[in-house]
């Protein structure tokens, strides 16, 4: 057996879903390195998505089939992967605030970041404060997401801000927030660490907090 | 005489043909039959369950005969009464009233030229404006009232700010069913008591299921509260095609149906004859943007082809139009406005709301109020049609004057051309007369009018007593959230 690293690029770039699974486990057993496989495979292929998304070539429907493609290949991936090799492609918890039940924009921003290699755990509209809290617990995200879509809800972000130091895992984790009423200045103002305006700017906007993290 | 004569008396406009529409029902009643739809709430999964439904779970499945009984049962026609007294809005097929839409959290501020969060003092004002302009029929709020005490009781003190500067009939949201109850009881109190509020409904109660076929406990609150109660209400699906719906018109008109009927029947099984009103505000997700549009061409049409289908059903409509993604009052907004409120006239839907809306559906300018009166006064020109009996025919006339005549000072010019559309804000000089009047853009004119009509604009106010009587409501409600 053998793999090509072009062609899992060349899928993923398609957006070929299942067909890219079967290239990731085709590679596997011929004893890629899954590193590899990420690196030279995979990612140059978001890169160019990402690209061509920025340049108005390609539109949400294809992004997010390639999104769902990057998704699945990880899924079998990451459990091979040590957390070096991973890299910049961490965990994100998202949900949509207590009271509030707007669906699917924080959906969007979790599917762009499966994208961006993460793997994303979506907890639901209307969740209670205490679920972010204990979401944040158990999964030890890197970023947790926050969606709030009504004047009346967006106080809850900050709550859980609030809890998360209450709990004593608030330097541990990174907050976004998001939604139609919420505004850069709103989210510095309950103390969120990342503001993303949409799906796409909010993945930009992480990778550069990380980026600037690191150095 | 003649005979087998039809005349227009306004112009004609359909998108579906009667078998398009036929499609689209069926298909509608098979997504209950097959797929149905989820229900987060005690009682009305307790009122499937005692009905020929099926209910698994939360997951609701209705046999057509069910929604074919509740569909004899909603009014054709609904008349609401403003706090002027005036039985002013008679809501019955192809008759067509224009009015705000609601809840925006931002404000363009016209002092600062900046963007900041609703108060009520800017509900007030758009109160003010809808009052003042005789082509909006009905107001809501246009902006939410963001500085209330408590988020639990925004929609009472909404209320109090939209009924203190307009008199006209209100579609009202609420925060739940409690809240619903409180706008009701205040809404009584104004027409005097429940039965004259059932004859005179002041208000049309909005609620929406989430799209694709969720129903959560609070929307269902409120509508079991409104059908129990007889409140007007509309259960209006927002799906976003190719995102909440499927990405083809035709699907979404399917499942945005289906939710609709399924709110039909479970209306029917708590209190059969509520006046129910069908809606919907069916439009794509922006694929570059990921943003709900308000000013696409496919909502226009999808909105069209709706009201189509609520006049096949014999249903209300409550449909779309006036509103735009654009950031500001510009060349963009005044295109979409335009075209949407346009094709939602002439589809002739019963309450169109979202007059004005900029930055889809989030940003409240009172200037883009304005405009759309006079967009309006254009629209609703069109619609008139032409009249083509003997005295508009004018063949006398054109006899007399002969060839080579004039027509400027005739008795049947000082007649009729009062018909015409007689513009307020459109500007049609010759260029040395614009310039001479300061060059002003058609902005400059809406802010100029604007600042004229909250200046000198004076509404009737609510009577002293009433008004204590609402503010105890409010108060209550307060005091209960503490
Ligand atoms: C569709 C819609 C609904 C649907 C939602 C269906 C669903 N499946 O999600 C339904 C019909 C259920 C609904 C209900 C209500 N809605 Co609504 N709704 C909208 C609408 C028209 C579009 C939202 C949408 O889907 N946008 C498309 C998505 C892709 O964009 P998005 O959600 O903004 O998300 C993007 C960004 O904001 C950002 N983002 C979002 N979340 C996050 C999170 C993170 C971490 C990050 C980084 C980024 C991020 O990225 C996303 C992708 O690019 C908006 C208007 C608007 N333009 O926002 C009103 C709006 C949000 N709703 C509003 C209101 C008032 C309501 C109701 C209260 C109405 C009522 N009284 O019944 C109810 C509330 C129900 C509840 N308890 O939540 C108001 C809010 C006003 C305010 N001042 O708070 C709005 C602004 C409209 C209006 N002016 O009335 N609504």
């Amino acid at each position: 057996m053998s793999y090509d690293l072009g062609k899992i690029t060349e899928t993923l770039i398609q957006g070929k879903v299942d067909r890219l699974t079967e290239l990731t486990q085709e590679a596997i057993d011929s004893n890629a390195e899954p590193a590899k496989i990420l690196n030279e495979g995979l990612l140059p292929g978001m890169d160019n998505v990402g690209e061509k998304w920025k340049n108005g070539e390609m539109f949400m429907p294809e992004v997010l089939r390639c999104a769902k493609a990057m998704s699945k290949s990880m899924d079998i991936l990451r459990p091979r992967l040590t957390e070096g090799e991973l890299g910049s492609a961490g965990t994100l918890v998202i949900g949509t605030v207590a009271g509030d039940l707007h669906d699917i924009g924080k959906d969007l921003v979790g599917m762009m970041f499966e994208g961006a290699g993460y793997k994303v755990i979506n907890i639901g509209i209307d969740q209670p404060n205490e679920n972010f809290v204990n979401a944040a617990i158990e999964h030890k995200p890197d970023v947790l997401g926050m969606s709030a879509l009504l004047t009346t809800t967006m106080p809850r972000m900050g709550e859980v801000v609030n809890s998360l130091k209450e709990a004593g895992i608030r330097d541990q984790i990174t907050v976004m927030v998001g939604g139609a009423p919420v505004t850069e200045e709103y989210a510095q103002e309950i103390g969120a660490d990342l503001y993303g305006a949409n799906a796409s700017t909010a993945v930009d906007v992480t990778r550069e907090y990380f980026a600037k993290a690191k150095n | 005489m003649k005979i087998n004569q039809t005349v227009n008396n306004s112009t004609q406009f359909k998108v579906l043909s009667e078998n398009q529409i036929e499609e689209i029902f069926y298909s509608a009643l098979e997504v209950l039959e097959r797929t149905g739809g989820v229900i987060y709430h005690e009682e009305a999964l307790e009122l499937f369950k005692n009905s020929h439904a099926i209910v698994e779970g939360n997951r609701v499945r209705i046999p057509t005969t069910m929604v074919e009984e509740a569909l004899n049962f909603y009014p054709r026609k609904i008349t609401l009464k403003g706090r002027n007294g005036k039985r002013s809005l008679h809501l019955q097929k192809d008759t067509v009233a224009f009015g705000t839409g609601s809840d925006l959290p931002f404000t363009y501020d016209r002092k600062s030229g900046e963007r900041r969060r609703t108060s009520y003092n800017d509900v007030t004002n758009a109160a003010k404006l809808v009052d003042a302009l005789d082509n909006y029929d009905f107001f809501m709020s246009h902006g939410i009232v963001g500085d209330a005490p408590n988020p639990q009781t925004y929609d009472r003190h909404q209320f109090m700010a939209m009924l203190e500067n307009c008199t006209k009939p209100m579609v009202l949201t609420s925060v739940d069913g409690e809240g619903l109850e409180d706008l009701w009881k205040m809404g009584c109190m104004i027409q005097g008591g429940e039965d004259e509020f059932r004859l005179n409904p002041s208000f049309v109660a909005y609620i929406e299921p989430i799209s694709p076929l969720k129903n959560d406990r609070t929307a269902v609150e409120k509508l079991l509260f409104a059908a129990e109660k007889k409140i007007p209400a509309m259960y209006t699906p927002c799906p976003s095609s190719g995102a909440t719906a499927p990405a083809t018109i035709a699907g979404m008109l399917v499942q945005s149906l289906a939710e609709t009927l399924l709110a039909t029947v479970m209306c029917h099984l708590k209190n059969p004859g509520m006046p129910l009103i069908m809606g919907g505000v069916t439009t794509v997700l922006d694929m570059k943007q990921s943003s709900y549009s308000y000013g696409a061409p496919e909502l226009s049409l999808a909105s069209a082809a709706n009201t189509d289908i609520s006049k096949w059903l014999n249903l209300l409509m409550f449909s779309t139009g006036g509103c735009s993604d654009s950031k500001i009052l510009d060349e963009q907004a005044a295109a979409e406005q335009m075209m949407n409120l346009f094709y939602s006239y002439l589809s002739g839907a019963n309450l169109i709301h979202d007059v004005g809306y900029i930055d889809h559906g989030t940003n409240a300018s009172l200037e883009s109020l304005v405009l759309n009166q006079e967009m309006m006064g254009m629209v609703k020109q069109f619609g008139k049609g032409i009249n083509t009996d003997d005295e508009h025919l004018a063949l006398d006339l054109i006899e007399k004057q002969g060839p080579g005549g004039e027509y400027v000072t005739t008795d049947h010019t000082f007649e009729h051309w009062k018909e015409w559309f007689l513009p307020k804000l459109q500007d049609r000089s010759d260029y040395e007369t614009w310039v001479k009047n300061g060059s002003k853009t058609m902005g400059d004119r809406v802010k100029e009018r604007t600042q004229h009509l909250l200046d000198n604009y004076k509404p009737e106010p609510l009577e002293e007593g009433l008004k204590k009587e609402l503010w105890k409501v409010v108060e209550d409600a307060d005091k209960r959230h503490a």
